[in-house]
């Protein structure tokens, strides 16, 4: 590849287009068309060598900013759906005018069908859709017949694949009705471009993305708010498992709807709640990103556990807004749009705008012929379902002619090609682009701009696999000139529940693991960095005093059995190395630190809308970590305590003190506590000898060194030791700190009238609390034997037992989560005699 | 005939049950050949959300909610109903099959186009492979539609064993079909599925038959059940009630309580409860002659 920078040589002029499809770029070889042009020029006046370091800051934002296909996937292949190309997809103004106008067209014609398909169906009785479309067809949901939706919209939020066809023009592929996916890449698209090509970006008229989402959430208020001013509303999301997921993250970040899962969500009275610690709180609003199927488990299918049990019987009373109401999947029926043109001329009095992409219902009889006569070069498909999983039937012909309404075919698609940014080069792909449409109170409004998908074959860009297909940001020109307007003002402050302090008891839950398993980590960073720095000196294993103590702490976490540093030292160390590899990576070990790594990631990714992007940043990269033996694990653990800090502290910091930052605080307490009393009993034995080694590694251990030194100085002692870290309230790593903040907690959670310590979690910290204030540690030296001061290992015992207590006591009073089980008759009609 | 209707459903829960939504179909609708007079419905403990509606398929349904935290459940469905035998045409008059499935996929009335909706799969009743084939046994080319269906009936009735044990709510008709053995949900969804497979028209009926004590012994209330049976569509008459399970065409002694595409759509008791551990069920259902 030529060099730019001496011999200016178009990036572009290398590609090679395909032969058919339209290009969108370029009208002949080298020449752009105009509106590329800006694109082209800003792209060739940077070497390839920029590009190439602007598109990795592309994968790595969106990488850090938790878009990848599922971050915390054991595989360390990076799947991200959609990946985002750096080369923008412009489109002109007069061309998205004419876009608009008919997909504006198409969503009114499709709204209209939906309220007549579950109202009056007087386009079945009429004949104008063939009763097969509603009878035969699984996206027609019986149980949602005659509900008008509270807001009387029947379709919100719309969305269409489109693409250009040979001779330039845009036809429609696909609808999308009940939850449309990748509104959210969309955005997160034009937030990552919007600041690697700032430059660019600022300099050129494109139509910002904002203004559509105040569309979205203001028409939606509008349409809620008939029974209260300000509504409530809830992002519903399947939850993590979702491939998706970052997605609904990134949206209810972004417009401030917190995110919630179905069992989050409880019906009560003909309305919805969300489940909080303090109680139920009144749901108005839901925007749902759970398919039509599994949205109520009670009226459509059994077993789901994504939805709402009795969500349609609070549709039916008109006492929520969903979007999109339950059943608008039906627009999703492959066969529908061979329907539309006739349909609109019928029911708007024109001729659709947008064109279709070519296909054939085979339940016509003339389209059937033409089918059947052109099977080699239509493609054919099911016509009543959705997904590709279904086979289609050896005996084609016959199976059409059987049953014709269960089939269509349409013409292979060509769709036109667009240059990408391919690793080092630009090469050509197969563009289409997904446009959103939303319902406002004039209608419906489309997004200026969406996700232009992008893939190197036809069948990879038609398929439904977005990690195997890349993305483009639609920039739309604007016409006029564009006001400033900040995308991301919305997301750096991290969502807080905010109309009172109270949250989901679910998320308060996953809260306090979180703050669990952080100080868990945190803990077993710090001893295994102790343990590496001894033997990583240049002291004979055999002559660090303090190493079998440590071995020994590390024993009492571990299952392995403790370690003999003595004998051949060779030998001794290798075995010690193995032990430690072990301790740090084995993933069958519930100890070590992969797993404990793994667990904080698990417990984070239930919550993570609960953190600001700069959290999420330090999480991914901490998954970076601990995956396979590093050179020098020092360093390695230093960059983990180094994150875990980094996120505890983003975390804590970004958190308002509520209830939520209240759990996480509660959990690692406990944590630090148990933590901390579990390593004095595991070497008080070795602590009553003499060695000051095995004080200050104990003191290492339990981040308490700095603290001890600038007390101390340098005498190690049991006693002042002892004190520091079990009864100084001013030590943050103290227990009895721990201690009194957890008191301090408690006083804080919501209580039901209840009497002040009256709850069996007052009662047990006010225990400990008292407990360790009233530990006398006088007479308590390093010549004292074990067995002379059973006092101490009693109360240590006894403040390990009161934690993990207060632990449970805590989840049973605010966290239980009680299972649902379906029940349902049993017929067994009697045979007559 | 005169018949009250009792039908208690308990459920009993080992540990408190702190929220329950169910829903019900127990009311009887009425029919040409059945007047409801009088139906009540006693929930304990008080639900406090309960709201009736029309089905889909015009029945009636109940659904409520009991929001507090309760060990036992108990619904109590009370009707009255007058029943008489259904006038049935001659089956050797009626039309034949392929014209009756040619006519329904036309669809050019409105009875036509009603009918038509049961010709389809529904998420009970799917067509595995050997159904069709059963079907075709009774319904040789040219062979009238009630005929064919009254053979249909025999068969499933001769050739198949009930047996509680052998089936759940859940058993797929292509295991029924091969064990050769179910209950009167089972036969009811195979000779729908049957029906079906020819392109013809059949739902689901869901009530109850009164029994009859054997001779000389009295009846023991509480002895009877649910029954479900099946509903044909004969062109030019309307729908006729087939009971494959006794080899019948219904009469005085059915009582309907509703109709769907299967049983999923008119489950008489279908309920979601959070909490109350392991539940035990009780039915009891009795149908008192009434003079």
């Amino acid at each position: 590849m030529a060099d730019s920078s001496d011999n200016p040589v178009s990036i572009f002029k290398s590609v090679v287009s395909p032969k058919l499809g339209f290009p969108e770029a370029w009208v002949a070889q080298g020449q752009f068309r105009a509106h590329w042009k800006p694109v082209v020029d800003f792209l060739d006046k940077a070497r390839p060598g920029v590009i190439k370091q602007r598109h990795d800051r592309v994968k790595r934002m969106r990488y850090e900013d938790g878009a990848t296909f599922n971050p915390f996937d054991e595989s360390s292949e990076r799947l991200t759906p959609w990946n985002l190309d750096i080369i923008p997809f412009p489109v002109t103004a007069g061309e998205w005018k004419n876009l608009e106008t008919g997909l504006i067209q198409r969503a009114s014609l499709l709204e209209n069908i939906l309220a007549d398909i579950y109202g009056p169906q007087s386009l079945i009785h009429g004949g104008q859709i063939p009763a097969e479309m509603i009878f035969a067809n699984t996206h027609f949901l019986r149980a949602c017949h005659g509900i008008q939706p509270a807001g009387n919209r029947f379709l919100t939020l719309y969305a269409v694949d489109v693409y250009r066809d040979e001779n330039g023009g845009f036809r429609v592929l696909r609808d999308y009705g009940a939850c449309p996916q990748g509104l959210g890449y969309a955005l997160e698209n034009r937030i990552v471009m919007s600041r690697v090509l700032s430059d660019f970006y600022h300099d050129t008229p494109v139509c910002r993305l904002a203004p559509f989402f105040q569309a979205f959430h203001s028409s939606l208020v509008q349409r809620a708010a008939l029974r209260q001013k300000d509504p409530r509303i809830v992002l519903l999301s399947p939850g993590p498992d979702s491939p998706i997921y970052f997605e609904h993250a990134l949206l209810s970040r972004y417009l401030n709807y917190p995110l919630v899962e179905g069992q989050d969500l409880t019906v009560r009275n003909g309305e919805v709640f969300l489940k909080k610690l303090n109680g139920l709180e009144p749901v108005e609003a839901i925007f749902r990103h759970t398919k039509d199927e599994t949205s109520d488990p009670f009226a459509l299918r059994r077993g789901t556990a994504t939805g709402v049990a009795g969500l349609i019987q609070v549709c039916r009373e008109q006492n929520i807004e969903i979007i999109n109401p339950i059943g608008s999947g039906f627009v999703e029926t492959p066969a529908l749009s061979a329907l539309l043109p006739a349909l609109c001329r019928h029911m708007m009095g024109n001729d659709l705008i947008l064109g279709n992409h070519p296909a054939w219902w085979c339940k016509d009889g003339e389209s059937r012929n033409h089918v059947v006569n052109h099977l080699d070069e239509l493609v054919v498909r099911h016509a009543l379902k959705r997904s590709s999983t279904h086979q289609l039937p050896a005996n084609l012909k016959q199976a059409i002619m059987e049953t014709p309404y269960a089939f269509m075919a349409s013409e292979p698609v060509r769709p036109s090609s667009v240059p990408v940014w391919d690793r080092t080069r630009v090469q050509s792909h197969f563009a289409l682009m997904r446009v959103f449409v939303c319902a406002t109170e004039n209608g419906f409004s489309v997004m200026p701009g969406g996700l232009c998908i992008t893939a190197p074959d036809v069948k990879t860009l038609l398929g439904t696999c977005p990690e195997k297909q890349q993305s483009k940001d639609i920039w739309v020109a604007s016409d006029h000139p564009v006001e400033p307007f900040s995308l991301i003002s919305g997301l750096q402050t991290a969502a807080e529940f905010n109309r009172s302090s109270d949250l989901p008891s679910r998320v308060a839950d996953h809260l306090l693991w979180l703050g669990r398993y952080m100080e868990r980590a945190e803990g077993r960073v710090r001893l295994l960095r102790s343990v590496f720095r001894r033997i990583a000196g240049e002291s004979r294993m055999a002559d660090i005093d303090e190493l079998p103590f440590l071995l020994r702490l590390m024993h009492g976490h571990n299952t392995q059995p403790p370690l003999s540093v003595k004998g051949n030292s060779i030998i001794a160390y290798r075995k010690l190395l193995a032990h430690m590899n072990n301790a740090m990576y084995d993933k069958d070990r519930p100890e070590s630190l992969v797993t404990i790594i793994h667990q904080v990631q698990q417990a984070a990714r239930h919550v993570r809308d609960w953190f600001s992007v700069d959290s999420w940043r330090v999480i991914n990269r901490l998954k970076d970590m601990g995956g396979t033996p590093a050179d020098d694990p020092i360093e390695l653990l230093d960059d983990i305590l180094f994150a875990l800090n980094a996120f505890s502290g983003l975390a804590m910091e970004s958190m308002t003190r509520g209830l939520g930052w209240r759990f996480m605080d509660m959990g690692r307490r406990i944590e630090r506590g148990i933590n901390h009393t579990g390593l004095i009993r595991a070497g008080l034995s070795q602590l009553y000898g003499e060695s000051p080694a095995i004080l200050e590694a104990l003191l290492e251990v339990s981040a308490s060194i700095m603290t001890y030194r600038s007390r101390y100085r340098t005498t190690f002692q049991l006693a002042p030791v002892l004190d520091l870290l079990l009864i100084d309230e001013s030590n943050p790593k103290s227990l009895a700190f721990q201690c009194s903040q957890l008191a301090a907690h408690v006083e804080q959670l919501p209580r039901q009238n209840e009497r002040r310590f009256s709850n069996p979690e007052e009662r047990i910290v006010l225990s400990m609390l008292t407990s360790v204030r009233l530990l006398d540690l006088t007479g308590i030296n390093c010549q004292n034997s074990e067995s002379d001061n059973p006092a101490i290992s009693t109360f240590l015992e006894t403040m390990e037992e009161n934690l993990k207590e207060f632990a449970q006591v805590v989840s049973a009073h605010y966290l239980s989560r009680v299972p649902a089980t379906p029940h349902y008759s049993v017929i067994a009609g009697d045979s007559e005699p | 005939m005169k018949y009250t209707i009792t039908h208690t459903t308990t459920y009993t829960y080992s540990e408190p049950a702190s929220l329950s939504q169910n829903e019900l179909f127990l009311t009887p609708r009425p029919t040409d050949t059945q007047q409801v007079a009088d139906t009540g419905l006693t929930i304990l403990p008080e639900p406090q959300y309960l709201s009736s509606r029309l089905d889909y398929f015009g029945n009636l349904a109940h659904v409520f909610m009991v929001q507090h935290p309760h060990k036992e459940l108990a619904m109590t469905a009370v009707s009255t109903v007058t029943t008489s035998a259904p006038a049935t045409p001659d089956p050797e008059n009626t039309s034949p099959w392929e014209t009756v499935a040619s006519r329904l996929s036309g669809y050019a009335d409105p009875v036509d186009l009603s009918a038509y909706q049961y010709v389809f799969e529904s998420p009970l009743v799917n067509l595995p492979p050997g159904v069709r084939e059963y079907a075709r046994v009774s319904f040789p080319p040219g062979m009238t539609i009630l005929a064919g269906a009254l053979d249909l009936n025999r068969r499933i009735f001769t050739e198949f064993t009930y047996d509680k044990a052998a089936t759940t709510v859940d058993t797929p008709i292509a295991r029924v079909l091969a064990n050769r053995k179910g209950v009167c949900q089972d036969f009811a969804h195979l000779f729908i599925a049957c029906f079906r497979s020819l392109g013809l028209a059949a739902r689901y009926v869901s009530g109850y038959l009164e029994t009859l004590p054997p001779p000389g012994k009295p009846k023991l209330v509480g002895a009877d059940a649910s029954h479900a049976w099946v509903s044909v569509f004969v062109p030019d008459f309307g729908w006729v009630d087939l009971d494959p399970t006794n080899n019948l065409i219904t009469g005085e002694r059915h009582i309907t309580l509703a109709w769907g595409r299967d049983y999923g759509d008119v489950t008489p008791v279908k309920g979601v409860v959070m909490g109350g551990g392991m539940h035990t069920l009780s039915v009891m259902v009795d149908v008192s002659p009434r003079n």
